[in-house]
């Protein structure tokens, strides 16, 4: 098992974070992290902004709109 | 811990799947009162989250609810021609981009975006901050924890929308690089590199407002005169 460096890592973090990696790119990248607490902050980091997006972004559609939708779709000939 | 992995939705596959068995029993002689039926089983369900999105399209509500009424009618017109099987969450937004693209964001006041993948990051007033060591960040994730929700919605609102939509999409939605494409309309490479930039430009803006609102993080060394 030889570990994939900082630089491999830094490259891909982005790319682990949204799944995006090869199998084998991923079992790099996970194993370089679990000995560099260096990448790991920064994985952290990017994750965190992930994260609090997700929370910062739920809405809800406004009751009238599910109403208006149904209305204006009644028009349309399907 | 840290090494902790996002997770694709999870209710999203099985409304997939829940979609394939409904539409595999769907047949272009689908009588008018059962495709409605259909439709709003199936498509209704996404009215909030496109509602989200939308919001972040055009920063107001009123906008934002006309914008997803639109979708909804173009989408139910083209329904019949909805392909079997895929994913109809990812084609609701490409409706909801396209839709947008080419009414919404023409008729507001956004300046000319259209070279914005082939500008340096120096000219979008970001640059990479490399040398950062790991207190520093480790600082700045517990910032980004503790901002109000309203700081991360205006960081967003505020660059540039081709990245906005591409962070949106991949973080917020949890879409695919491929299915982002799609959407986009870009090459998977392009929607990579807004990924980034936008994510980069999102990071430097809520380390400023943690620093304004008094939320300690050490400035990095090599960041860049603004």
């Amino acid at each position: 098992m030889t570990d994939c460096g900082c630089d491999k890592a830094k490259a891909e973090l982005e790319e682990y974070l949204h799944r995006e990696l090869s199998e084998q790119d991923f079992q790099d990248i996970s194993e370089h992290l679990e000995n560099c607490e260096d990448c790991t902050t920064e994985h952290l980091v990017g994750l965190t902004l992930t994260l609090k997006m997700q929370k910062a972004c739920q809405e809800k559609a406004p009751e009238e709109l599910r109403a208006a939708i149904l209305a204006r779709i009644s028009d349309v000939p399907a | 811990m840290p090494s902790a992995l996002l997770e694709r939705p999870a209710d999203l596959s099985a409304a997939l799947e829940r979609a394939e068995l409904d539409f595999s029993a769907m047949t272009d002689t689908q009588p008018a009162p059962e495709l409605r039926k259909l439709f709003e089983d199936q498509a209704l369900q996404y009215m909030d989250q496109l509602y989200a999105a939308a919001l972040r399209m055009t920063r107001n509500p009123a906008d934002a609810g006309d914008l997803v009424q639109e979708t909804y009618v173009k989408a139910y017109a083209a329904f019949q021609s909805f392909e079997q099987g895929t994913n109809l969450k990812a084609w609701l937004y490409r409706i909801l981009t396209n839709t947008f693209i080419n009414g919404y964001r023409k008729s507001q006041r956004e300046p000319y975006q259209g070279a914005i993948d082939d500008l340096e990051d120096w000219q979008l007033g970001g640059a990479e901050s490399i040398t950062q060591g790991r207190t520093t960040r480790s600082a700045e994730a517990e910032a980004i924890d503790h901002l109000p929700d309203s700081d991360v919605k205006e960081a967003l609102q505020s660059i540039p929308e081709d990245f906005r939509l591409a962070v949106y999409l991949a973080d917020v939605e949890g879409f695919s690089y491929q299915e982002i494409a799609d959407i986009m309309k870009t090459p998977v490479g392009t929607v990579m590199s807004r990924l980034h930039r936008g994510r980069r430009m999102l990071r430097d803006l809520l380390a400023d407002y943690a620093r304004e609102r008094g939320i300690a993080i050490p400035a990095p060394a090599t960041r860049s005169k603004r």
